[in-house]
């Protein structure tokens, strides 16, 4: 009897010690709550004050909304605006038709295919900054690739530099930035195709169904939640897509290559206008948040679709 | 008439030979089952007959038509999946109607034909799920309504029944054997389940090793395998192998010493074995009862109500199990005697073939 009163004793001493459950698990998360603070939400919020301010090497000042009126009043950023989201929606395209395109061929029995899954991957792989340089070259009026051979073709009449004029220079970038990207919507399209069961192909095919329309009722409904993630997750690193542009033109010539994000630099880096670059920094992430809202909406609605397995 | 005609079909992955020489001749209207244990070469076989995989020798031919080098579509055959192979983003409706829609038929054709296929499989108030919001045996129905709907002259099942639960598959192998009915058509179907095989088939095709063993009907098999794999393979329990010497042959029968030490005179052909030969008695556990003969040491005892199984041994070792009476009075642990009905046992001889017995149950046509 003593020995049971002296477990019970022992028992509640423990009991009291023990913190209580919610405690526990907040201990449990807040490392994660700390890093993302440091790593997000500081820098979010401090982005956001500084947006207010008039902001240099020289101090701060408060302006109250001064930064964004002056934006939504300016020509040049409504251009900037513009430019990026048709920056955007042509290269994401243009990644999503060509990762399509390399994924089926990718995924067809053709000898070799592990060989070619491999020769996919450089342009991803390598670092983009070297990418780069040498797309420069290649770009290079009169040391460059493609200089040389329009010229040999008889297309060119002469030298012509890509990056220095307005319109050449930004379909440059896009093709360089297309380059870049294709590669992982190419392998993330193939790892759908191949999670696709050989069953429901072999099924069609005993119904009578030829390649073509296997592809359009078989693989694209399937692989249709990978290839909607796919093109959300592309449009966002297109959208802020910097090192490409500014290894290859630096935004120019005359502005043909600034999008958002090199204007954002470009203010708050290269000219010191801390402030103004902050409020084009806050106005990207509304952007995107709005534009990813409206994605995911459709996200849904593609899953509700076609994700019921 | 859709006869379905095997003729010398050969099948080598890379230096693997998996089908040697299949020669089946299949009749119109037949409910033919492959059997066999995984690796026999069955669902090979079957993909051939669809034109999944190609034959390297031999000759399809259905309905007398060489059909060996035409495309699936062509040779007017349709097959259910074992994964049932439903297309997820679509509903039961277009599952069913796919085949159609890939012919280009009018919608009118289609309201009218994946109906009439809802109908027979009871899923008319199903038509506008989708597969995952459907049962198990309701996605199998959704399949089998997809083959239908082609109106084929062959029907091939790949294990159609494999992913279900047992009670299921109880209902599903009664409903299956009702369609056969209904439909008249001709079928063959691939299963690794023996028991599936004996209750729906016309005739049972055994394979093994990429041979075909035996093809007969199911009572046939039961009463008359040819060898030993197909005794072993088919019955439920699986048939015992008690291994004894010949110490006579004579017109009468052979009269056979087994390792247990008990005599035992069968009624069988003598042709092919002579005193001495080593040979193999083929008892069902159904085909014993209690009484003098041979020693069981009852080592697990299942009491299923009606019958009671026991699993043991003989006293030389060799397993052994009986199919007795629900309320034998046995017990684990404590030996019994079993007397064998000399009419029922099989005898092997060495090579797996069987010695012809004399005196068989009559057949059930």
């Amino acid at each position: 009897m003593t020995e049971l009163t002296q477990e019970i004793a022992v028992a509640e001493r423990t009991k009291r010690r023990k913190l209580p459950e919610a405690w526990f698990a907040w201990m449990l998360v807040a490392p994660a709550i700390i890093f993302i603070a440091v790593i997000v939400a500081w820098p979010l919020a401090e982005t956001i004050r500084l947006s207010f301010m008039e902001a240099d090497l020289g101090g701060e000042e408060f302006v109250g909304a001064a930064n964004y009126a002056d934006l939504l009043d300016s020509r040049k950023f409504h251009e900037t605006v513009v430019r990026t989201f048709y920056w955007m929606f042509l290269s994401v395209g243009l990644k999503l038709i060509l990762g399509l395109i390399g994924a089926t061929l990718l995924n067809a029995a053709i000898p070799g295919r592990a060989l070619f899954r491999v020769l996919v991957m450089p342009p991803w792989v390598i670092p983009i900054a070297i990418g780069c340089i040498g797309w420069l070259w290649l770009y290079n009026g009169y040391f460059g690739l493609l200089s040389g051979l329009g010229q040999r073709l008889g297309i060119l009449d002469g030298p012509f530099e890509f990056l220095a004029y307005k319109q050449s220079a930004f379909y440059s970038a896009i093709v360089t930035d297309v380059w870049v990207g294709t590669p992982m919507v190419t392998l993330f399209l193939l790892a759908a195709m191949q999670g696709v069961s050989r069953d429901l192909y072999e099924a069609a095919w005993v119904d009578g169904a030829g390649r073509w329309y296997r592809f359009r009722r078989i693989t694209i409904p399937q692989i249709m939640p990978v290839l909607v993630s796919m093109a959300l997750l592309s449009a966002i690193w297109t959208f802020n897509s910097f090192e490409i542009i500014w290894i290859l033109t630096e935004g120019g010539p005359r502005g043909a290559t600034t999008t958002l994000i090199v204007d954002t630099y470009k203010t708050a880096i290269s000219n010191y206008k801390f402030g103004e670059g902050a409020a084009r920094a806050v106005i990207i992430v509304i952007l995107l948040a709005l534009f990813s809202l409206i994605y995911l909406f459709f996200l849904n609605k593609v899953n509700r679709k076609y994700g019921v397995k | 008439m859709a006869t379905l005609d095997l003729e010398n079909i050969c099948k080598s992955f890379g230096p693997a030979k998996v089908l040697h020489d299949i020669d089946l001749a299949i009749r119109d209207k037949e409910f033919v089952v492959f059997v066999g244990p995984s690796g026999c070469g069955k669902s090979t076989l079957l993909r051939i007959i669809a034109g999944l995989e190609e034959a390297t020798d031999g000759r399809i031919v259905i309905e007398g038509r060489d059909v060996s080098r035409e495309d699936p579509v062509d040779r007017g055959i349709s097959m259910v999946f074992q994964s049932y192979a439903l297309y997820p983003h679509l509903t039961v409706f277009e599952n069913i109607a796919f085949p159609l829609r890939v012919q280009k038929m009018t919608q009118q054709d289609v309201n009218q034909r994946v109906n009439r296929a809802a109908e027979i499989l009871q899923l008319t108030d199903k038509l506008t799920l989708k597969p995952g919001q459907l049962s198990g045996g309701q996605r199998q129905r959704v399949a089998i309504g997809r083959s239908i709907v082609r109106e084929p002259k062959v029907f091939l099942f790949d294990e159609p029944l494999s992913n279900l639960d047992a009670a299921l598959r109880g209902d599903m192998r009664v409903e299956l054997s009702q369609l056969h009915r209904e439909l008249n058509a001709t079928m063959v179907y691939v299963t690794h389940d023996q028991v599936e095989a004996m209750t729906m088939a016309d005739r049972i095709v055994v394979l093994n090793g990429g041979r075909v063993e035996q093809f007969g009907s199911p009572m046939e098999l039961y009463h008359h395998p040819a060898t030993k794999f197909v005794a072993g393979f088919i019955g439920q329990p699986n048939m015992n192998f008690v291994p004894g010497t010949v110490v006579e042959a004579n017109g009468d029968g052979v009269a056979i010493d087994t390792v247990d030490g008990a005599r035992l005179v069968l009624p069988v052909d003598r042709a092919g074995v002579s005193t001495g030969d080593a040979v193999e008695i083929g008892i069902r556990p159904e085909d014993v009862r209690l009484g003098d003969g041979l020693g069981l040491n009852i080592r697990v005892l299942e009491r299923l109500g009606g019958v009671s199984i026991a699993h043991g041994a003989l006293s030389d070792g060799t397993r052994f199990c009986a199919s007795l009476d629900g309320n034998a009075r046995i017990e684990e642990g404590v030996p019994v005697g079993l007397t064998v009905d000399p009419a029922c046992a099989h005898v092997f001889k060495a090579d797996g073939t069987v010695l012809r017995r004399q005196a068989a149950p009559a057949l059930v046509a």
